[in-house]
């Protein structure tokens, strides 16, 4: 009975085992085995293929960003065990309050939330006027790193007799030779482990490399963050295993330690057979030790000069500062761009307008040429922050059909300061299939969102204006109304559909909605082409369809302007002019796949296509479509508090 | 040529406040055996410290052979030093760890190669050299600890309680090899310890310390004999150590009982400390004695017997003898002349405060 009782024990002890492994590694392996994943969708099986990493392996922009991670990690992590180490040989010798002190003043940049060492760093920096870069990112990883290094070194520290020291000294040794001959070999593992401590954190980090990188600069985590805009790709899924194994693999190496010998005073009988052959096995062999120190510095000396070069070898030539949104341009059009006028573009991404807006703001970076949108640029414009185009210097502005110029001067009144790139529209995409299994009729207005056929079939947009403009347009309001009335109004009506929402997304939409998720939801037109060649590629059994509502919509517009601090104005102009030329115009729509205002480049397109209702809808038919105003910092804030209470309810 | 080598001139120290060390002076002659003997705190670790220059004294000076070496670094003065936990390399072989000081001095590969077999030789562990430190017992790491000290011929070798962490049998053992060594070498040694044992049997010189004062120097004989001090009569060995008064030269009065001794200029009817060995008592049958008392306390030490005699006015007199008497005997306490030690009083608070009458 007991034994069967003991037995039984165990059995549900293996299986909490089983179901804890489960828990923390379930998403780690499907990430993994998604990687190797044929098709795009998250959840079919399409075959296994290594793809998605060759994929990974020939993509710049990922090989560039690797290198930039390692060479911080290995920088960094070299630079903080050497501060590091020094700091914890003073904290030693310290009188043990002070000790106990600095110990734990070190302490606490670790146990600090990261998002407040990142902007208190990215402060620092900007207060200090040193322009964000790489060499920031390496300033902040070094900083992080330290109280790691000293906490794996100051065990050993501890552990070391003193009077080591001494006897070197004694025996004529000074005081260096002495460190490195004696205190140094009993430290060492300690150091090795906090170098692959710091360089696992360093590998690791987003959150402070996101806040203390400026422009071009990429570390692999804020490069896959910044993708994410488009969805995240499985060459994704592969890097992210890459980097998983990665850490793992060092976390492995840095707290794996050879089991310790302890002398036994005074116990061991003299063993003279043994005479010749005592040797320490856990000790490397002198010359492997000599060749990998000396490989380890040619390495530093190699990397350290490479990135020397890299930074200020092309400090001469003409250079432009891009901001752009993610994957929001073909990168041939960028390369093409430098071959022809021989400007060296820095490029860099956003996620969101107010993501961006702050970063122009502090100037901590400066950018020449960054594409905002609408409401965006208003707010620019009106806090002074954008410069005039001369647009002597942008000729190709005659490509870009009379239309758009007028949409834009919602938001830049006299067509001063911005030229139209993207345009789209906001509308429901709907699964055919799934509708009418639910027996509802298509979509035609916002108020087919209130539905209650469909609970739990919705998908709406989790941005307060995307949200607000939904109920709005419902209405029968304007989009940007600050009628107090109106917008109670707004709130009540999205309160009363939040039990029909299945969640509130972004990005998502899209492959939710691909993957048969949902049976409709609030999209940006711009995703229509990718979808509807995703499903012809998938062999779906359903079609996704878009519709623009009766009642109108949020008309968007993404523009390039200039900010008042760009150092390359001229330059910047030659950009916005290049990107205006009906073909590079046209290789980036087919590229990006958003309505494009060139009509050169719209010319040129496959009647086909310039048919699709969905990319380019009828200027005409969105007579009760509004582009976005920006309301003022008040009523932002007014938005901002009746959107908190529908998503609290 | 029996000049000083080492001369410490009027050396005080203090750590965050504390005295260690007061107005200490001392001179180690050429080629002697000198033990620094005293209870932990008394400073003569600190001692020994500065003289290998791992702390500088607040005042004072130290002169080595005639040369201020006060200021000079540790690693640049002429002698070695053998540490209470050894010290050793762990991480390199016994030959490594023995070559250390003569590689620094680029001494020639065949030199160091003789040296280490001869050093080795010396502690007797030849055969050692590829062994790693771990693997040696405590006694041959001590050994090992001396071989790398001596291969580089310092005048003045320093021993920082070097056998502390050994066991009984192996510091016993260990302190005629260092006898060997030192007679064999003809190196002057400063050796500090807490144990008198070991002092009496080694040194040449004994220097007793506490609180940073010294309180008697001389050879074994004479500390163990004439302890100048209630302080020294009760470190060094086991003492009756009673208050008395000096009637007159070579007679001396404890407890109301007149006994005659030795020691003369004390004056007369002054207060003194009276020290008698335990071993100096002899027990006689009742009446044939000095002072009578009864025996209260009996333990066999193998050598001898200990005993406790206490007398009528309560004093408990500690006696070592071969004889036997049980517990509750009646006898009589008979000390020889000779066997009276006189002390003056304690001179300063200091001495005072070591608390002379446990």
């Amino acid at each position: 009975m007991k034994r069967k009782i003991e037995s039984l024990r165990k059995i549900l002890a293996d299986f909490y085992l089983v179901l804890i492994l489960i828990f923390l590694y379930a998403p780690i392996l499907t990430m993994m085995v998604l990687s190797f994943n044929t098709s795009k969708s998250r959840t079919q099986w399409g075959g296994f293929t290594l793809s998605w990493y060759q994929q990974m392996l020939s993509d710049p922009d990922i090989l560039a960003a690797l290198s930039n991670t390692l060479l911080i990690a290995f920088v960094s992590a070299l630079a903080a065990c050497i501060l590091g180490t020094a700091a914890a040989i003073a904290i030693n010798s310290m009188k043990p309050v002070s000790r106990t002190i600095i110990m734990g003043i070190t302490n606490i940049p670790m146990l600090n939330a990261d998002i407040v060492t990142g902007i208190s760093l990215m402060l620092a920096f900007i207060a200090f006027g040193i322009s964000l870069g790489f060499k920031t990112i390496l300033i902040a990883h070094i900083t992080f790193n330290i109280p790691y290094v000293i906490l794996s070194v100051m065990p050993k520290l501890k552990q070391t007799d003193k009077s080591t020291y001494e006897a070197a000294l004694d025996l004529g040794a000074s005081p260096l030779y002495a460190f490195f001959k004696v205190v140094f070999p009993d430290i060492l593992p300690g150091i090795l482990s906090g170098f692959l401590l710091a360089f696992t954190m360093s590998l690791d980090d987003f959150i402070i490399t996101h806040f203390t990188r400026g422009a071009g600069i990429n570390t692999l985590s804020t490069l896959i963050y910044s993708q994410v805009r488009r969805g995240i790709q499985p060459s994704m899924y592969a890097l992210s295993s890459v980097i998983f194994l990665t850490v793992l693999v060092l976390l492995l190496i840095a707290n794996y330690r050879p089991k310790e010998k302890k002398p036994v005073p005074g116990s061991a009988p003299s063993n003279g057979s043994l005479g010749g052959t005592g040797k320490d096995p856990s000790r490397l062999p002198r010359q492997i030790q000599k060749w990998a120190m000396g490989a380890a510095a040619v390495f530093i000396a190699a990397s350290v000069t490479w990135v020397t070069w890299k930074n200020y070898s092309v400090s001469h030539t003409e250079e432009l500062y891009v901001y752009n949104w993610g994957d929001y341009i073909d990168d041939e059009v960028v390369a093409m761009f430098e071959e022809e006028t021989g400007i060296k573009v820095t490029y860099d991404m956003f996620e969101t307008n107010e993501e961006m807006y702050p970063v122009i703001e502090a100037g901590a970076v400066t950018y020449d040429v960054v594409c905002p949108s609408d409401y965006m640029i208003q707010k620019m414009i009106e806090n002074d922050m954008l410069a005039e185009i001369n647009f002597e210097n942008v000729p190709n502005i005659s490509q870009i059909n009379p239309e758009y110029m007028e949409m834009s001067r919602s938001f830049d009144p006299e067509n001063r300061y911005s030229v139209p790139y993207c345009w789209g529209t906001v509308g429901i995409l709907y699964n055919t299939k799934r509708l009418e299994e639910l027996g509802v009729e298509p979509p035609k207005s916002w108020m087919d969102l209130w539905d209650p056929a469909l609970k739990g079939e919705i998908l709406m947009q989790d941005s307060v204006r995307d949200a607000f403009m939904v109920a709005l347009k419902g209405l029968g309001y304007s989009m940007n109304t600050i009628d107090e009335k109106e917008l109670q109004q707004a709130k009540d009506l999205l309160i009363q559909q939040k039990p029909l929402v299945q969640a509130y997304v972004i990005d998502q939409v899209r492959d939710k909605m691909i993957g048969g998720e949902a049976a409709v939801g609030v999209i940006y037109s711009g995703e229509m082409l990718y979808i509807q060649e995703e499903v012809k590629n998938l062999g779906l059994d359903y079609s996704l369809e878009y519709v623009v509502p009766e009642e109108g919509t949020n008309l968007w517009l993404d523009s390039w302007v200039i900010p008042k601090n760009a150092q390359n104005k001229e330059n910047a102009e030659k950009w916005i002019n290049f990107l205006c030329r009906p073909d590079i115009a046209l290789r980036n729509f087919e590229y990006i796949t958003y309505s494009t205002p060139n009509q050169g480049a719209f010319d040129l397109l496959d009647p086909e296509i310039q048919e699709n209702k969905a990319v380019f809808p009828d200027l005409d038919s969105l007579e009760n479509s509004e582009v976005y105003r920006y309301l003022g910092d008040e009523e932002e804030g007014v938005y901002n508090a009746l959107w908190k209470e529908v998503k609290s309810r | 040529m029996n000049q000083p080598l080492i001369d410490l001139q009027h050396i005080s120290k203090s750590f965050d406040g504390a005295m260690v060390l007061d107005d200490l002076c001392l001179t180690v002659k050429e080629n002697s055996f000198v033990t620094l003997l005293g209870p932990s705190g008394c400073g003569k670790t600190t001692t020994l410290r500065i003289i290998g220059g791992f702390e500088s004294p607040d005042q004072g000076k130290v002169i080595f052979d005639g040369q201020d070496i006060t200021h000079l670094p540790a690693n640049k003065r002429p002698l070695n030093t053998v540490f209470q936990k050894y010290a050793l390399f762990t991480h390199m072989t016994i030959a490594e760890n023995i070559a250390f000081g003569l590689k620094i001095k680029n001494k020639s590969k065949s030199y160091i190669q003789d040296k280490i077999k001869y050093a080795l030789k010396l502690v007797n562990l030849e055969g050692y050299e590829n062994r790693s430190v771990d693997s040696l017992s405590g006694g041959q790491q001590q050994r090992i600890a001396i071989a790398r000290a001596i291969v580089n011929e310092p005048r003045l070798l320093l021993l920082d309680e070097p056998l502390g962490a050994l066991d009984l049998k192996l510091r016993q053992d260990m302190q005629y090899e260092l006898i060997r060594l030192k007679n064999e070498l003809g190196i002057t040694f400063i050796y500090v310890t807490h144990d008198q044992e070991e002092a009496l049997t080694m040194s040449d010189t004994i220097v007793v310390m506490n609180q940073g004062y010294i309180q008697q120097m001389g050879t074994p004989e004479s500390i163990y004999n004439e302890p100048e001090n209630a302080f020294v009569a009760d470190f060094i060995g086991d003492s009756n150590i009673v208050p008395g008064i000096m009637i007159r030269d070579e007679l001396v009065e404890i407890f109301g009982t007149r006994f005659a001794c030795v020691d003369k200029g004390f004056g007369n009817n002054t207060p003194v400390d009276v020290v008698i060995r335990p071993e100096d008592i002899d027990l006689v049958e009742p009446g044939q004695g000095t002072l009578s008392g009864v025996v209260t306390h009996l333990i066999f030490k193998g050598v001898h017997y200990e005993m406790e005699v206490t007398t009528p006015d309560g004093f408990e007199w500690l006696v070592h003898s071969t004889d036997l008497f049980p517990v509750g005997k009646k006898v009589d306490i008979h000390v020889d002349p000779f066997d009276i030690q006189i002390m003056n009083k304690p001179a300063s608070e200091d001495e005072e405060a070591i608390g002379v009458n446990e």
